[in-house]
């Protein structure tokens, strides 16, 4: 479990952007979802810095909102980023633009579970933790993971 | 003694029973009594985000329109994620008036259809988010007041060195909780001075604890526990209060797989706040479900000169 311990990588793989791609709707389908204006981050990086989980991220936080403005549907659906996301709301905090990112990450969560994209199932847990998790654990995760 | 509208929640109902009966003891010593209602479903633990989602949104309202019904304005919860789900239910139901509206409409449709609830020939009011969702604690500081924790103590906690560990929901989004400040709160630090016990600061009081991702990602979790742990243990705590049940969950059973995992890790012993408040209170130290824990709290007892009675049985 340790080789997961130093920061998320440094450098994101190029992107190729086409007028089709930024332009196909995919940024105000997440504005009308999380009710957030996706143009108002600059990319400051606040949320990604106070995050306790982005280095167990692929892209961080700041990343994905900037792949959302350039319409960068499936990199972000297929993202661990997204699963990982505790919704501590520690960014929706600190953001000095307003946005609320963690509404954002269940916008993004619920765009990947409409197509069908299930992160967590039932037969993904071991009977011991079924039987001693919390129940708001176990109903948190389901409804926020599964469809 | 006077009651309130209490709601306890799936996890204070059976797994967390320790938590749920300490605050009664606790509440009953300070002289008003948790009048859990009478039918109650799960809340659905996490708020839906978008308008979609509305039927997340009918559990919490179901709750809280049958407290309103029942004359009563105020409801306390214990749980975090209830807490945080109730109240910001209560929120969009009062600030949204198409939530409010689409809600009602839901309501007035099923509620008949029920048969675990007697059939209702009153007139229908629409819900507008009347009741006041309020944490305990918030009950202890605002309602109640610390002051007359600390005049009504039977056994102070002094000498005592312990970690306010906060977590995510119970403070967070601030616009809807508003229970204290998000990134520099004091609602447990003022607790733990009212029980004479000192607070330790530490900067990781206010960070999750990895919520529901020690179902999905015990691995993370892990890592998130052993860091907030650590830097407790690291500033002097002997131990770490906490309210929400998944922060109890994680924090403490979760000290079997840091131990396997990090050599250098002391455990460290995790009470919830109300345990510490009836303890202080008076309360036997038998009723406090000490043998649900994972780590062993004989420790901080034997400090504050509490015996476990366990060498008794």
């Amino acid at each position: 479990m340790s080789e997961n311990m130093g920061l998320a990588p440094p450098k994101s793989p190029p992107i190729l952007l086409t007028r089709e791609v930024v332009n196909a709707g995919f940024k105000q389908q997440v504005n009308e979802l999380s009710g957030q204006h996706m143009d108002a981050c600059y990319q400051c990086g606040n949320c990604s810095s106070g995050c306790p989980l982005a280095q167990e991220m692929d892209i961080l936080p700041n990343r994905i909102i900037r792949l959302v403005q350039l319409g960068q549907r499936d990199d972000i659906i297929n993202s661990e980023t997204i699963w990982i996301c505790a919704s501590c709301f520690q960014c929706t905090v600190r953001c000095p633009r307003g946005i609320d990112i963690q509404a954002v990450m269940d916008a993004l969560r619920q765009i990947a579970l409409d197509e069908g994209i299930d992160h967590f199932g039932p037969d993904q847990i071991s009977p011991e933790l079924a039987a001693s998790v919390p129940q708001p654990g176990l109903v948190g995760v389901y409804r926020k993971l599964a469809t | 003694m006077a009651k309130i509208a209490y709601y306890p929640g799936c996890a204070l109902n059976e797994r967390s029973s320790h938590l749920d009966r300490s605050a009664r003891d606790a509440t009953v010593k300070l002289g008003f009594e948790l009048d859990e209602l009478d039918t109650w479903t799960c809340c659905g633990a996490v708020p839906p985000v978008s308008e979609e989602r509305v039927m997340n949104l009918i559990a919490p309202s179901r709750i809280l329109k049958d407290v309103r019904d029942s004359g009563r304005d105020i409801l306390i919860t214990i749980c975090d994620f209830c807490y945080n789900t109730l109240k910001r239910t209560n929120y969009s139901i009062k600030s949204d008036e198409i939530t409010r509206k689409r809600v009602n409409a839901f309501l007035a449709d099923d509620t008949p259809e029920r048969d675990y609830l007697e059939k209702d020939d009153s007139l229908w009011e629409d819900y507008e988010g009347e009741v006041k969702v309020i944490h305990l604690m918030e009950y202890l500081r605002d309602e109640l007041g610390y002051d007359k924790i600390a005049g009504s103590l039977e056994k102070p906690l002094k000498g005592l060195k312990i970690a306010p560990y906060y977590g995510c929901v119970m403070l967070r989004p601030q616009n809807e909780i508003q229970l204290d400040d998000p990134e520099n709160p004091s609602i447990i630090e003022d607790f733990i001075t009212a029980l004479d016990a000192r607070p330790v600061k530490y900067p990781y009081r206010t960070e999750c604890c990895g919520s529901y991702l020690s179902v999905s990602n015990p691995d993370a979790s892990t890592r998130l526990c052993y860091r907030i742990l650590t830097s407790a243990r690291n500033s002097g705590a002997d131990a770490v209060v906490v309210s929400c049940p998944l922060c109890f969950y994680n924090l403490d059973s979760r000290q079997k797989a840091i131990t396997e995992a990090y050599s250098d890790f002391k455990p460290v012993p995790i009470f919830y706040f109300t345990q510490l408040l009836s303890l202080a209170l008076g309360v036997d130290c038998g009723r406090q479900g000490f043998e649900k824990h994972y780590v062993d709290v004989t420790p901080v007892l034997d400090k504050i000169g509490v015996s476990t009675g366990k060498g008794d049985e």
